[in-house]
């Protein structure tokens, strides 16, 4: 029975990789029309680096999620505090409020920014797109961090209270120390969450202004270029690489 | 002040996400809801008008609903062939695959899934090209989307079978259930808020996927998600395009109503 | 004087009074049990001592200091909590460290001091490990040490064994002792293992229901319990209910049996110190007769369930040394008999 379970996981496996495997494979592959016999060439891998649009879309791309990731790591480790170590009415009603974000398709979270913030004058561009980009963070930061927090309840706070440590004293070197983990796990995956988003960028991005992924699609939408290939292998195998970096952070974090 | 020192640190805690969110989801979709009411954009100049002519040309135009049905059958496909996949290799790693091979296998089955959507969904462009040749039609859609949510299936129902206790399973056979009834009367009714939490969070997205139809589907790719996107990028009808996304919101709510009291009671179940 | 004493305090949750009106006085150097079951109020009292919860009414003090407005990290408690809490980024040697460390102690004297700490506790050897890598007992004695590394006025325990398991919880009750004894300090644990109150306190107070029952020596509370509560709390009782009489109490059959001391209403004698012997025959002192309805055979002991009239449904529990080997059968009559001087008389 095993011998199946793992047989018919292999084949699935294999569904999931192939295309990215193929991909990865006719980035270095010299023909532009995925010609056979291959032919290992890093020819569309120096194109990229004259490609002055798909340059600036990274740049874009990088310093957003890197933007992101403090603000919704910040603003949400403050509220994942509060529903940790507080009591109030509104805590449920909050909690559920998180869901929209994460549950309504994007499609209608986008167009409905691009309709608010236009009416509003805050209008397109990268800001805006950060501000899309936090309100999809906040809710996965906010569990995460969350999780953490219920793996320790109060009690080792308590504990260094008891042994004469200040509160400043406790929050510095036990509060902070523990949630790390997830902290950091949580930061990881507000990066990733705004680095790989794409349709609510894709709303929010004025001509002439884009993110990686928006630059891509529109590449794609116009009739590719092998370089669109190199770029997204070098994509997938980072934000695959950053997810294996929080699987093992969120997994140390875990268990206790 | 009227608030106790426990509640000005709560809301000091909890205001700035909080703020954050009503700006940038919750007003929005309350202006979206506004516009989807208006004869055209308030941006534009002219002259404004309530009306329910957006909603009454989704249930009366055939380019709309019929498409919509088109969203909600591809949501339908996707979703089933997803659990129909997804399922038994849950089953097969909760159950019958151990230790270091378990991990890594399941490792290895969510680490797409974090993985850039778009990306993915471009990479079978180049698979589905010679010799298969079904590049830019229906099946390139559903085999697409399928890939970008399968592992969610087997996610969702990995983790609710592998909360279920091996003893249980064995006290069924103790009882002289054969495997398949073990499987049809404990295994899987118990595995079951995994499977609704999967129907749940695949169909949803599905419904609202416009860049994998795009890229994948060629002619095909006409459908609910596609036609809003198309009234915001390229039509600029931002009043209808808000009517049609509040309608598949309308749809989302529904499969939610469906599928909540199930969940719930399977939970306060388990 | 005492080291801690508790005036009159009260603290209630809404309708819910979690401690009413309690006082006690904690001795110098003393082990004292709080012992009650669960939601009594023992860990409200421990937390209140502790400085985590205020009491709505009532003072504590500390050396005849009042505390209430002192916070807990200036109390200087130690305090052992159920869970351990170890701080799970902290060396062993941090951890027992970490109390000194808040307290800007040179980092050589904290060095020799948690050695000192570590050879007590009989973990030399285990400094660099980290809270994960140890056993439950082992991490009870490493939380037993960063407790008492700052040398506290006051050591708090709760439950401090709880999550150990039977065989283990009965090794550290030894040590416990042992160390609290060496150190000297004064010590203050809840518990609801009855035989652990029994084994670590000097003294014992039972609580139920926010209420203080009874405060003595565990011999006593076990031998001279004050009410029907705190003599099923700790051990099994047999309870006689009935009127005043003269040399006793009267049954409601009118069978009057001799008490220790005048009675109230209600006596309780242990099941251990009645005797059973076959047949129905009156003997000298409290008798009376009965059918055994079980008997369960342990090896050093057997225990005997006795119908009898007068106490109808309740039957009658006895413990008795197995010195014969033999075990009376189930619908057996026997005569159970036992001395006036063990039938305490308390409060119904």
């Amino acid at each position: 029975m095993e011998r199946a379970a793992k047989t018919y996981l292999g084949l699935i496996l294999i569904f999931l990789y192939l295309p990215i495997v193929v991909m990865i494979a006719m980035a270095f592959n010299r023909s532009p029309l995925y010609e056979m016999p291959f032919t290992f060439d890093l020819v569309w891998f120096k194109a990229l680096a004259y490609n002055q649009r798909l340059l600036q879309a990274s740049w874009n791309s990088i310093w957003i999620a890197c933007i992101n990731a403090v603000t919704a790591t910040t603003l949400g480790t403050l509220a994942a505090y509060a529903f940790a170590r507080y009591e109030f009415r509104a805590k449920r009603l909050l909690q559920i409020l998180l869901f929209p974000p994460i549950t309504i398709p994007w499609l209608i979270i986008g167009t409905s920014m691009l309709i608010f913030f236009f009416w509003t004058g805050i209008g397109r561009g990268l800001h805006a797109i950060l501000l899309g980009h936090v309100a999809l963070s906040l809710p996965y930061v906010i569990v995460v961090v969350g999780a953490r927090f219920a793996n320790f309840g109060p009690q080792l706070e308590e504990a260094a209270a008891s042994l004469g440590a200040t509160p400043w004293q406790s929050f510095w070197r036990i509060t902070v120390p523990v949630l790390l983990p997830g902290i950091t796990a949580a930061a990881l995956f507000a990066f990733a969450v705004s680095f790989d988003q794409f349709v609510i960028s894709y709303f929010l991005a004025p001509p002439g202004t884009s993110t990686l992924p928006v630059e891509i699609y529109t590449s794609i939408r116009k009739g590719f270029t092998p370089e669109i290939n190199a770029i997204s292998s070098i994509i997938i195998l980072f934000s695959m690489g950053l997810m294996l970096i929080v699987a093992r952070n969120y997994k140390f974090g875990g268990d206790n | 002040m009227a608030f106790t020192r426990h509640t000005r640190t709560v809301l000091a805690l909890t205001a700035p996400a909080y703020l954050w969110l009503t700006a940038t989801v919750l007003l929005p979709l309350a202006a979206m809801f506004y516009f989807s009411f208006l004869t055209a954009s308030p941006l534009g100049g002219k002259e404004v008008r309530f009306t329910l002519q957006h909603y009454a040309d989704f249930f009366t135009k055939e380019i709309y609903w019929y498409n919509a049905w088109r969203s909600v059958e591809l949501g339908l496909y996707v979703t089933a062939i997803c659990l129909i996949v997804g399922y038994p290799a849950a089953l097969g790693l909760a159950k019958y695959v151990k230790g270091r091979w378990r991990e890594a296998i399941f490792l290895l089955i969510i680490l797409p899934f974090w993985s850039n959507a778009l990306v993915r969904t471009f990479s079978w462009t180049m698979v589905l090209r010679e010799p298969f040749n079904i590049l830019f039609s229906y099946p390139a859609i559903v085999i697409g989307l399928v890939h970008a949510y399968l592992p969610y299936a087997i996610l969702t129902c990995y983790i609710s079978l592998q909360a279920i206790d091996d003893s249980l399973i064995e006290a069924g056979r103790s009882l002289g259930a054969t495997p398949a009834q073990t499987f049809r009367r404990i295994t899987l009714p118990l595995s079951l808020p995994g499977v609704l939490a999967a129907i749940f969070l695949i169909f949803v997205p599905v419904i609202g996927s416009f860049m994998e139809p795009r890229i994948l589907g060629g002619k095909d790719a006409i459908m609910l998600g596609p036609i809003i996107e198309g009234q915001f990028i390229t039509a600029f009808n931002w009043p209808l395009g808000a009517a049609l996304s509040f309608t598949m919101l309308g749809m989302v709510l529904l499969v939610l109503l469906v599928v909540m009291p199930f969940l719930n009671r399977q939970m306060a179940r388990a | 004087m005492s080291r801690v004493d508790i005036q009159h305090v009260s603290k209630r949750y809404g309708a819910f009074a979690a401690l009413d009106d309690v006082t006690i006085a904690f001795n110098d150097g003393e082990f004292f049990g709080l012992l009650g079951p669960s939601g009594s109020g023992k860990t409200t009292l421990l937390r209140s001592i502790a400085g985590f919860i205020a009491p709505d009414q009532g003072s504590i003090l500390f050396d005849g200091e009042p505390v209430e407005s002192v916070p807990v990290h200036r109390r200087a408690i130690g305090m052992v909590f159920q869970s351990y809490a170890l701080f799970p980024h902290l060396t062993i040697e941090e951890n027992i460290g970490f109390g000194l460390d808040v307290r800007s102690v040179p980092r050589e004297d904290i060095r020799k001091r948690v050695a000192e700490m570590l050879s007590l506790v009989r973990l030399s050897g285990l400094a660099a490990r980290y809270p994960k890598q140890l056993s439950g007992g082992q991490q009870q004695r490493v939380a037993l040490a960063r407790a008492l590394i700052t040398r506290p006025k006051v050591l708090l325990l709760d439950e401090p064994l709880g999550a150990l398991d039977r065989r283990l919880r009965q090794e550290m009750q030894v040590e416990l002792k042992d160390i609290q004894r060496e150190s000297g300090v004064t010590a203050i644990f809840v518990t609801h293992d009855q035989e652990e109150a029994l084994t670590l306190s000097d003294r014992i107070a039972i609580i139920d229901q926010g209420k203080l029952i009874q405060v003595d020596a565990p011999q006593t509370v076990y031998e001279r319990p004050a009410n029907i509560f705190a003599a099923n709390f700790l051990g099994d009782a047999n309870v006689f209910r009935g009127t005043p009489a003269k040399s006793g109490l009267k049954l409601a059959d009118g069978t009057v049996i001799a008490t220790l001391k005048p009675s109230t209403g209600a006596a309780i004698v242990r099941p251990e110190k009645l005797r059973v012997a076959s047949g129905r025959k009156k003997s000298a002192g409290n008798s009376l007769t009965g059918e055994i309805t079980q008997a369960i055979y342990s090896g050093a002991s057997v225990t005997y369930r006795i119908h009898t009239k007068v106490l109808g449904d309740m039957p009658l529990l006895a413990f008795i040394q197995n010195q014969t080997g033999e075990v009376l059968d189930t619908g057996a009559a026997v005569t159970v008999s036992w001395d006036k001087e063990q039938t305490i008389p308390v409060e119904a």
